[in-house]
């Protein structure tokens, strides 16, 4: 297999929970709701994937569990900001503290604490037939999990949803301007919270991935702010779903590359600065791109009885 | 569909709502008949915003029932509202800019409809509704670059869409020309003849009496009386209205001597959206002066005023204070000059109101040399003038510590005007200085704008209430479009000629134009 | 649930009542200590999922803690950086600003001085101290200022940018570490210890509690005065109520933002000298990496006020050591100390939400009261 094969199979797989977790930002961000918590929702879904997994002995078990306690997690901050109309940034960063704290502990509670990490058998990958002899790309594009073929599929029907049901123009709306929907009768807080639920299980799938799918074992580091890259890309593809994917592709496609030349050893740049090459991106992206479709609401609760 | 005699369309009984600090709507009682167009007449603050959010589901009220064709009603969100046919046009456009106007009727979806909302057979019906009605619109166009007359027009199809035969329209003319406020007239006028009903909130007497049949006046949030047209005139609904007599400011007209404080030349400013907001205006203020612009708002009033102060880019032409040239100078240097600007938000521009009155107080004085000096603020200082002025000016307020939003909007604007008259030795720029403010509170802004120009001030008063300009201004110059295009001296302006002007049709030139 | 709600406000109301005197004095005291309360309820309750008694250890916990000095005095060493952290974050919320950078800013302090005290061995401590602490401050204030420069220039979201530029220097610090900056013994990823003449000296002997403390309260006070005394706080806290009044005003609102940055980095900058010659001696990779986070935590709970922060960053100080003398004392391990704080901060943001509560649900009842009107 030769190394440009290498790379964009790589890219893909990497670039899987980014796009996931970009495109749940996506749309809880259009509802005018900051998702503040990914970073911890992740690392709630990587646990919750492995333990799932682990214990049912099924992956798939796992990843259902990861979906389910990553919305359940995602619903406090919902209530929290939604309902209470508390601060979000403030919110996620205690809830982003108390997911690092109560995935290391339960951790423990569960497991103990293991000479050598648990393991399991992260996601294999099921090459489509025909599709996966095509040279060059084909082991790359179409060999790859179930869960990277999900993420792909799932950004045009995103796409779709969006912009072209009724009920992407309601989220849409509620993003630009919450009483325009609320003097349509429609209940402003139902939709945004709706809209954490389904971003938080999203993100909680997105975070086992690392666990499950990928390294098959989990430790507290696992995430390392690859959350706050998906909420960084939600910002930088404008509130697209392809924008998304597209931004999800190049930052995995830089994360591939630093494994690539780690393992290989080849030394032309220092392999810290591969490390911060995704970070280093994201700001230049924030600097150079002037218009931005930022929902007009974005992060202001509504308020709707004022004296 | 039942347009009996003797069903009333609504019925409100004993509404009350409470807010923190305050009784909106106080054991409020209200009819409306089909085939007919109501009057909710009040000042700022009587509550007819509030009474009508009731009516649409917006809000719950704290007691009452409502009744919709003689059954009682549970109301509880605007779904309901509308499922009863009732339809409401507020004051502050519930559209999302960025949306198209086929986008925009689709959010409220359908609530007298079936099956799948299509993007085609909406626009068509919106096409149909717009012809039926004269409010012609483009389906695709989208809503945020629409004109705001227009923009009106979207929101009375989006509740004409979902089949209401009541509509509750709040303050619809505050942002139409006399023009557009004619087409307005002639839909609601068609509505009801079809045997639909309106209710149209305002506080503007002239307009009231040309369009509705009864009329119910709100005080303090309740119910001084219902007026049919006949019984009713204009000095009878202002009484009710205000609960005495009104009275209008007088000035003595200063002659025009002295030297000139603020000449503008030729200005070319842009607005938010690129265009031309003012286009080659000119104009010259002496000491003492009060020199009014009027105008619909939307032709560059306001752009003109953020130009001379320096909120705006100047592209072309020149500012000149009292001989020296402020052009595009930042604005901690206009300030520095002499130059008090009364913004026309003074919620979001003119004062900070999580902050203390006395922190208001120091707000665009803060550099000068007796309350803060080498960047350290000197707390008795602040503290002294602070007092000073909430005494002089009769602001209201607990204490000066109190943040400014807990003050009433009357005396939060008579902060504004009271720091602004200290800061601008030169020069006052008010911008609708006396918008949303009761009739008390208003009478001292212009009252102290007078003052203002009797101690030598030069004056620029830019307001759409064209009483208030006749009441206030020596000589006035009606802006259209950006550019002035006539200037009048008070003696020789009427009612007509300033309302044609406000429309863009220019009069024939006449002896009193400089 | 609503019928619940009601409940409770109703409840909570009463007890407030009784305290109408003294109304917000009493709750800017009571709800840290009821939150707190809380948050240890919460961690109690996770330590009985490990077969654990809480009451036991929580008990051991205050038997250990007050035996000796030692244990005390540790408090006030472990929250000395959070002080510096927690005031980086609040400083910058005055002006709305949101600094998420503050880990990255206290790394690159903590590099500045670690470089400034590895080449000034055998200068006179004096001299030796107030370089490192220029040198920390210089460089987390630079490090952050181009964070403003961004949000003055392009009107980049800082959230983001901030947030970037502290993985960007870890990398750095990763790099250097490794590489250049590495022990002589070549052994670990971390820095030679630093000499003896630029080690901040102890408070109380034989505790790890050092000058940077006092330090830290300097700098607390000076954030207070700049903010209420000075025409740039006012400048700052106009800009954070209110921009387009600021500018209205004729504040530079862009200067604000890189000043503010600025100011905010170089607090955190200085966590980093605290931590370097006060407390470890040396630069550990990856060493306190919730120090930013956690800033942001005490500045909430403190209410973005110098003052209260002060008081949140002693509690997170006690949190810390109390939550590693649980970890010596039972079988606990450590990242209770993370769920501690978690819980706390919820409970801190939930007593916001019920103060407002209780506030509008007092001020309908005084209306309806005052009419007479029965419902």
């Amino acid at each position: 297999m030769n190394i440009f094969t290498g790379l964009l199979g790589s890219a893909l797989r990497m670039s899987t929970p980014l796009m996931l977790g970009a495109l749940a930002e996506v749309f809880v961000e259009r509802t005018g709701v900051m998702n503040i918590a990914i970073e911890g929702i992740f690392l709630i879904g990587a646990w919750a994937g492995f333990v799932g997994a682990y214990l049912s002995g099924n992956l798939l078990v796992g990843f259902l569990a990861a979906a389910i306690i990553g919305m359940a997690y995602g619903a406090v901050y919902g209530l929290i900001t939604v309902k209470f109309k508390q601060h979000q940034i403030v919110t996620g960063t205690a809830m982003n503290i108390l997911a690092l704290g109560l995935t290391s502990y339960l951790y423990r509670v569960l497991f103990g604490a293991p000479l050598l990490p648990l393991t399991v058998e992260p996601l294999m990958d099921l090459p489509i037939p025909m599709l996966s002899k095509i040279p060059l790309i084909g082991k790359a594009l179409f060999s790859q999990n179930a869960l990277t073929y999900l993420a792909i599929l799932l950004m045009p029907v995103g796409y779709w949803v969006l912009f072209r049901t009724r009920v992407g123009l309601i989220i849409r709306s509620t993003g630009e301007n919450p009483e325009a929907v609320d003097a349509a009768g429609i209940n402003v807080e139902r939709v945004r919270f709706l809209a954490v639920l389904a971003s938080s299980a999203l993100d909680g799938v997105a975070g086992a991935f690392y666990s499950i799918g990928f390294l098959g074992m989990f430790t507290s580091g696992i995430i390392g702010g690859r959350g706050w890259i998906a909420f960084a890309l939600c910002f930088l593809g404008n509130w697209n779903p392809v924008g998304v994917m597209l931004g999800a592709l190049i930052f995995g496609l830089a994360d591939a590359l630093s494994v690539v030349f780690l393992t290989s050893g080849i030394k032309i740049v220092p392999h810290e600065f591969l490390i911060a090459l995704p970070y280093i991106l994201t700001i230049i992206a924030t600097i150079s791109r002037r218009r931005f479709n930022v929902p007009a609401y974005l992060g202001k609760p509504y308020v709707k009885e004022s004296g | 569909m039942n347009t009996q005699s003797g069903v009333k369309a609504v019925e409100l009984r004993g509404i009350t709502k409470y807010f923190p600090g305050v009784i909106a709507n106080n054991n409020v009682d209200l009819d409306l008949n089909w085939g007919e167009v109501l009057a909710l007449l009040g000042e700022n603050g009587a509550g007819k915003t509030t009474l009508m959010n009731i009516l649409y589901g917006l809000y719950a009220p704290d007691a009452g029932e409502i009744y919709i064709n003689g059954a009682l009603a549970s109301i509880r969100s605007p779904q309901d509202a509308m499922r009863y046919g009732i339809g409401m046009i507020h004051q502050h456009f519930t559209l999302v800019p960025v949306h198209s106007v086929v986008e925009n009727v689709m959010l409220g979806g359908k609530a007298q409809r079936r099956g799948p909302m299509r993007v085609e057979d909406v626009a068509r019906e919106i096409e149909e509704l717009g012809n039926r009605y004269g409010l012609e619109v483009d389906p695709f166009a989208i809503v945020g670059q629409l004109p705001v007359g227009v923009q009106q027009r979207v929101e009375i199809l989006k509740a004409l869409y979902r089949g209401a035969r009541v509509l509750i329209m709040d303050e619809p003319t505050a942002v139409l020309t006399p023009q557009e406020t004619r087409k307005l007239f002639r839909f609601i006028r068609e509505f009801k003849e079809k045997g639909n009903a309106v209710i149209f909130i305002s506080h503007k007497l002239a307009e009231v009496m040309e369009i509705a049949d009864r009329i119910t006046v709100l005080r303090d949030g309740k119910v001084v009386g219902t007026l049919s047209r006949t019984q009713a005139s204009e000095r009878r609904l202002a009484y009710m209205m205000v609960g005495r007599e009104l009275k209008t400011p007088t000035r003595t007209r200063q002659k025009r001597s002295g030297r000139k404080i603020l000449e503008v030349k030729d200005l070319v400013v842009k607005g938010d959206r690129g265009n031309l907001a003012v286009d080659h205006l000119s104009l010259e203020i002496c000491q003492g002066e009060i020199f009014g612009i009027a105008g619909v708002s939307g032709n560059g009033q306001e752009e003109l005023a953020e130009a001379i102060c320096g909120l705006r880019q100047i592209e072309g032409g020149k500012v000149i204070l009292d001989g020296q040239e402020i052009t595009n100078a930042n604005p901690l240097t206009i300030i520095k000059a002499g130059v008090g600007y009364i913004p026309s938000d003074r919620r979001r521009e003119g004062l900070v109101l999580d902050m203390s009155v006395e922190e208001n107080v120091i707000l665009r004085r803060y550099f000068n040399p007796e309350i803060s000096n080498h960047g350290i603020i000197h707390r008795r200082a602040v503290h002294t003038q602070a007092t000073k002025l909430v005494q002089e000016f009769k602001i209201k307020t607990p204490s000066l510590a109190t943040k400014t939003k807990a003050l009433s909007g009357g005396n939060q604007q008579k902060l504004v005007v009271a720091r602004e008259y200290i800061t601008g030795s030169k020069v006052l720029i008010a911008v609708q200085p006396t918008r949303g403010l009761d009739v008390g509170a208003a009478e001292y802004v212009q009252t102290m704008l007078s003052r203002a120009s009797a101690e030598g001030k030069a004056i620029l008063l830019i307001s759409t209430e064209l009483a208030e300009i006749l009441a206030l201004s020596d000589r006035i110059g009606v802006i259209y479009r950006g550019k002035l295009l006539e200037i009048i001296d008070r003696a020789k302006a009427t009612v007509e000629k300033i309302g044609l002007l406000m429309a863009g049709i220019r009069g024939e030139r006449n002896a009193g134009v400089e | 649930m609503q019928a619940l709600n009601n409940l409770t406000t109703q409840i909570a109301g009463m007890v407030l009542d009784r305290m109408k005197q003294r109304d917000q004095s009493f709750w800017l005291v009571f709800s840290p200590i009821l939150s707190v309360i809380l948050g240890l309820l919460g961690s109690g309750l996770m330590m009985l999922l490990l077969g654990q008694n809480p009451i036991t250890v929580y008990y051991n916990l205050f038997r250990y803690a007050f035996r000796d000095i030692y244990n005390i005095a540790d408090i006030f060493a472990k929250s000395t950086p959070l002080i510096l952290t927690g005031l980086a974050f609040g400083f910058a919320f005055r002006a709305s600003l949101f600094n998420i950078g503050a880990q990255g800013q206290f790394y690159v302090g903590a590099l500045a001085a670690v470089v400034c005290a590895l080449h000034l061995e055998g200068a006179p401590p004096i001299l030796a101290l107030l370089a490192c602490f220029l040198a920390s401050a210089t460089a987390g204030g630079l490090w952050a200022a181009f964070i403003g420069y961004t949000k003055a220039r392009f009107n980049a979201n800082e959230f983001l940018v901030s947030m970037m530029s502290t993985y960007i220097a870890i990398a750095i610090m990763n790099f250097l570490i490794r590489g250049p900056l590495k022990e002589a013994k070549g052994e670990y990823p971390q820095t030679d210890v630093i000499p003896a003449n630029t080690w901040l000296p102890p408070l109380i002997p034989h505790t790890r509690l050092h000058w940077g403390f006092l330090l830290a309260v300097a700098v607390a006070l000076i954030a207070y005065f700049i903010l209420w005394k000075t025409t740039l706080g006012y400048k700052i806290r106009v800009v954070g109520h209110n921009q387009v009044a600021a500018r209205y005003a004729g504040i530079n609102t862009k200067r604000i933002f890189v000043i503010v940055f600025s100011i905010s980095g170089a607090f955190a900058g200085l966590a980093g000298f605290t931590e370097i010659n006060g407390m470890q001696h040396m630069l550990i990779e990856g060493f306190n990496p919730q120090i930013g986070a956690e800033g942001i935590g005490i500045a909430i709970l403190g209410n973005a006020h110098p003052i209260g922060i002060l008081l949140a960053a002693l509690l997170f100080g006690a949190l810390k050591v109390g939550g590693n003398l649980i970890t010596q004392t039972s079988e606990i391990p450590a990242s209770i100390i993370g769920i501690i704080e978690g819980f706390v901060m919820l409970a801190v943001i939930l007593s916001y939400y019920l103060q407002n509560k209780i506030r509008t649900w007092r001020s309908k009842k005084a209306l309806k009261s005052r009419e007479g009107v029965t419902l």
